[in-house]
Parts: structure tokens; C-alpha cells; sequence
């Protein structure tokens, strides 16, 4: 595994790394900071970030270029360099989930989430910080410990500040890995945000009052960004 | 009791600005904007270096006002109170939602010298819920070449908030943000003063009077707009500040009577931040001596609380 030990080998002895490269002619410059750039992306197992990047490269290249250069490399390949959560990563294309998971079965230990957390997951996502009372009257009926203790598990939200209500419960936030599972890059990109917002419907005071229409969340559940298969595909 | 003793006296009420500095009518021209903002930024300037004891709470308190129209600016509907209960209501490393992060990008910018490298900005970016851009990586280095002479301060906001609207339009937020940060670096003062977010709404920035249109950073009369929004900022402040350094003196006033082994803990925070959780536990204050301080200083009218709940109590100046 010589590809995947040298890159952290660089890292560790990032003052002594040579990122300018001024011996070489501009192309094989280009050449070798593009072969970094996704050296250090297919050996890490979460997205880089660009500051992380940024220490292989010299200081007057530009980034986005090489990524689009290697992007472009990558166009006939079964996986893609994508950016999420604030970073890159490869992953595969998303027509290939049904082939891997027919492959492997199960994906290691991802369950896929079933139709009531992606639910529960999706009112999270638009109406964070929310605790489970508060999703429970949303849905009218009980939102189980069950629900949460799964979405937890696979760390899509974590506990944010308490209510200040009578027990203190604990409201949930989704976390980087939410957003890195369902390819978003922040919590704009949800799908509809915007025109949520526009028509004021973002608000939880107007959620727990039962002003928004339920078909609405529903319609959402079964939309393409939050749909499970993409948060399945998987990682090289 | 010696932290008591020691605790420095509050000066006197810190000058307001002057009523004629105050924008009345919004059809001004830029050099009366101009002149009507410098006169606003001098008194603000004089309370700023005073380094009032009590100009932590002021900061903070100004935060809070600003983030409270950042939300609002994202669509979010979360007020003044919710961002304050988002903020102190969590465990010290929980992520406080997209909101109380909005909020945490303004403490921050009050709370920190005005110098600005690629990973405070990268971390304010991430707060505001923006999406990183590689322009970004050039406005760190586009500050640190601020000229000392160069326009006046109010007009390098201006050109910075420009450049910043031209080359990432959707990140109106980290204008508004970065626009403090230059008007601190300009006038070098040690702190940032969160002013400018909070008029975004308010009449300076409205397009001929009432209509709805708002001025943004790309437009025309936004040079304008936005000295008039200094002015009016600056003056808000400095009534807040007269607020806040009278809750101080009062404060100030009971201390002797305080009885609490602890309690210079409680009041340096209380002078320090928005508001402190009646929850607060120190290395000399247990949470039943945090509640029999803070019902204390309630009853002797030295503090408020903010919240307003029987509950889950939040006090500040």
C-alpha cells in the first residue's frame, strides 16, 4: 500500500516537503501537485479539507484548477472527486450503489436508514436545534428514543443546547457527517431551502403550531436529496 | 474579598453622540453621510478606548443585536432570545445549531483582536453557513494591505464590502461581518464594536423612504447608505454603553454588601459577557451560592434577568 502510506508520510514531515517545485518546468509541476492533490485525497478516509491540501502545493497554485483537472481526468472512471462537508473525497458514482451492495451485501456496518428516520432526519435538518417533543408534536405521534439512539449512532446528529423547558431535553443538530453522507456542502444546499425560506416557513414557532402543511414534509421524504441510496454510496 | 477591593472603579456615564450626528432624514448626500459618520465614530471612538470594565458586556451585547439581524438576514427566524438560550444553554463543546454558530461568529469577532488569517476565516465561514470560496483565501492578505493613509475608514468598507459582493454575491453575510472587522483595523482599535450588521434593516439601508427595496453592497447609494447606518450604529451603541455603564455603577455599589466568598467570579463574567447562566459553577461557587448571588443582586436591582422564565434563568447587566 505505497500509495496510501506516502501521502501521511509527507504530511508528517510537512516542513521538509518541497511544494514550490521551482527545479521543474511549469507542466510536470502542474503534473506533480495534481498527483498530490489526489494522492492525499484517495489515502484520507473523510474529506480534506483545502488548508490540509494547501501544505502540498505551492502557495500561487490554485486549487480549484487542480481539482477540476483531476476531475476532468476522472470523467470515463466508476468514481469522482466530489466536495462535501467543506472538503474533497472520491467516491463512486452513484449508478453503482445497486452493483456494490448486490456485491457486498450489506455496506460494512451502514444500515440504510429506514423511511421514518429519513423523516425524522429531514425535519431535524430544516428545523435544528429541535428536540424530540417538539418533533413528536410536528408528526403527532411519539418520535421514539429508538429513532434518535439510530440517527445518532451513525453520527448524522449530535446533541446541541437543552430546552429550556421543563427535564432540559436535549435539542439535536446534524453534524458534518450529515452533510458528507448526503453530498451537501452546507445546510443551504437542502433541497427547497431557499424557497422555504422565502415563503417563511422555516420557523419552528410556526411548525409546532401546525401552520405548515404536512404534504409539504412529505414531499420532501421522498425527494432525491435526501434519498437513502446516496447516503450508501460508497468510498474507495 | 481582595479580588473585590481591586476591581476597578466605574468611570463616569460615557459621552453619547451628539443629537445633530444623529441621521433624521434619509435624502443626504454623501459628503453630509460622511460628515455626520465621523462625528458619530468620534464619541464612539472616545468609548472604545476608555476600556471601560464593563465594555465586555457592551461588546457582547452588541453581538448578540448583530447576529440577531444575521439571522434574520439568512431567513432564520430565530430572535435575540432564542440565540442567547441556543448559546449558554449548552454544554461547552456542543455544536449550538446554525443559529447559536451565527451567533459565535459575532462573539468572536468582539472578542478578538481585528487580524484575520485563512483559518479564522475559514472557521467564520463555516459558522455563517457559507459556502467556502477560493476568493476568500485573498482577503487576509487584501486586509493586512490596508493602507494607513489610503480613503477614510467608512469608505474602505465600502470598497472592501464591494469586492466582496462582486466576487461571492451569496456571502452577504461575511460583508457584513468583515465590514466591522476593517472599520476596527481603520481606526485601530483594539476590539472590533459588532455595529453595522444591526442597521441592515434599519432605515439607512431602505431605498426612498417606507419602500421595501433594501440597498445592498453592490449598489450605487450603498457608500452613502452605509456612513448614514455608521452614524446611526455608532449612536446606538453609545446609548447602549450609557445603559450598560449605569447597571455597572450599581453593581459596583453592592459589592461591599455581597456576602458570597466567590462572588468576584460572578461579577467579572457579569461584566465581561451578555449573560451569565444562574447555573454558573466556579472553584468558589457552588450552583446554590450562584442562585443565592444572583436572587441577591436581582433584589438589590444590580442585575436583570434576560429571559424572563421562572427557569433556566439567564442574568446580565
Amino acid at each position: 500500500m505505497s500509495e496510501t502510506t506516502q501521502p501521511k508520510m509527507r504530511k508528517e514531515q510537512g516542513t521538509l516537503l518541497d511544494a514550490e517545485l521551482e527545479h521543474l518546468p511549469p507542466e510536470l509541476r502542474w503534473r506533480e501537485w495534481m498527483g498530490r492533490v489526489e494522492a492525499v485525497i484517495f489515502a484520507a478516509s473523510e474529506p480534506v479539507t483545502r488548508q490540509t491540501l494547501a501544505r502540498v502545493v505551492g502557495k500561487d497554485c490554485n486549487l480549484d484548477l487542480i481539482i477540476d483537472d483531476i476531475r476532468a481526468e476522472l470523467a470515463g472512471r466508476p468514481y469522482e472527486l466530489v466536495s462535501v462537508a467543506g472538503g474533497w473525497q472520491h467516491r463512486t458514482r452513484k449508478g453503482f450503489a445497486d452493483v456494490i451492495r448486490a456485491a457486498t451485501g450489506q455496506m460494512g456496518t451502514v444500515q440504510p436508514l429506514s423511511s421514518s428516520e429519513t423523516l425524522v432526519l429531514t425535519a431535524i435538518s430544516y428545523f435544528q436545534p429541535i428536540t424530540r417533543a417538539e418533533l413528536s408534536s410536528f408528526f403527532g405521534k411519539e418520535i421514539s428514543r429508538d429513532v434518535i439512539a439510530a440517527l445518532r449512532a451513525q453520527h448524522f446528529i449530535v446533541s446541541g443546547p437543552r430546552a429550556p423547558q421543563p427535564g432540559a431535553p436535549y435539542t439535536y443538530v446534524t453534524t458534518k457527517t450529515f452533510l458528507s453522507a448526503f453530498g451537501l456542502e452546507t445546510l443551504r444546499d437542502l433541497p427547497d431551502f431557499e424557497a422555504l425560506e422565502d415563503a417563511g416557513l422555516l420557523s419552528k414557532e410556526k411548525l409546532l403550531k401546525g401552520e405548515i402543511p404536512i404534504g409539504l414534509m412529505g414531499q420532501e421524504d421522498g425527494g432525491s436529496a435526501l434519498d437513502v441510496d446516496e447516503g450508501m454510496s460508497a468510498q474507495p | 474579598m481582595s479580588r473585590l477591593a481591586s476591581s476597578p472603579t466605574i468611570a463616569s456615564v460615557p459621552a453619547a453622540v451628539p443629537g445633530w450626528a444623529i441621521p433624521r432624514t434619509p435624502g443626504v448626500d454623501t459628503a453630509e453621510a460622511a460628515f455626520l459618520a465621523g462625528a458619530a465614530l468620534n464619541s464612539l471612538d472616545h468609548l472604545v478606548r476608555a476600556e471601560h470594565p464593563w465594555a465586555g458586556a457592551w461588546r457582547q451585547r452588541l453581538a448578540l443585536t448583530c447576529a440577531a439581524a444575521a439571522c434574520r438576514l439568512a431567513g432564520r427566524s430565530e430572535d435575540e432570545a432564542a440565540l442567547r438560550d441556543a448559546w449558554h444553554l449548552r454544554k461547552p463543546d456542543d455544536d449550538p445549531g446554525p443559529a447559536g454558530n451565527t451567533l459565535g461568529a459575532w462573539r468572536q469577532l468582539a472578542a478578538r483582536a481585528p487580524t484575520l488569517d485563512v483559518d479564522r476565516l475559514a472557521k467564520v465561514v463555516e459558522w455563517l453557513g457559507l459556502r467556502w470560496d477560493e476568493e476568500f483565501a485573498e482577503i487576509p492578505k487584501a486586509l493586512d494591505a490596508l493602507p494607513h493613509a489610503g480613503p477614510a475608514a467608512p469608505f474602505e468598507v465600502v470598497a472592501m464590502m464591494r469586492m466582496l459582493a462582486e466576487t461571492a454575491p451569496a456571502a452577504e453575510l461575511l460583508a457584513w461581518w468583515l465590514g466591522d472587522l476593517v472599520l476596527a483595523r481603520k481606526l485601530q482599535w483594539p476590539r472590533p464594536v459588532p455595529l453595522l450588521m444591526a442597521q441592515v434593516f434599519g432605515p439607512a439601508f431602505r431605498a426612498g423612504g417606507g419602500r421595501a427595496k433594501r440597498i445592498r453592497p453592490g449598489d450605487d447609494a450603498f457608500a452613502q447608505a452605509l456612513c448614514l447606518a455608521l452614524a446611526q450604529g455608532a449612536s446606538d451603541a453609545c446609548r447602549l454603553a450609557s445603559e450598560i455603564s449605569r447597571q455597572a455603577e450599581r453593581l459596583q455599589a453592592v459589592i461591599p454588601k455581597l456576602r458570597a466568598k466567590g462572588a468576584g467570579d460572578a461579577i467579572s463574567r457579569l461584566l465581561d459577557d451578555d449573560a451569565v447562566p444562574g447555573t454558573l459553577v466556579t472553584k468558589n461557587l457552588s450552583r446554590f451560592a450562584t442562585r443565592r448571588l444572583f436572587e441577591r443582586l436581582e433584589a438589590f436591582e444590580a442585575v436583570r434577568e434576560l429571559s424572563g422564565r421562572p427557569t433556566f434563568r439567564l442574568y446580565g447587566l
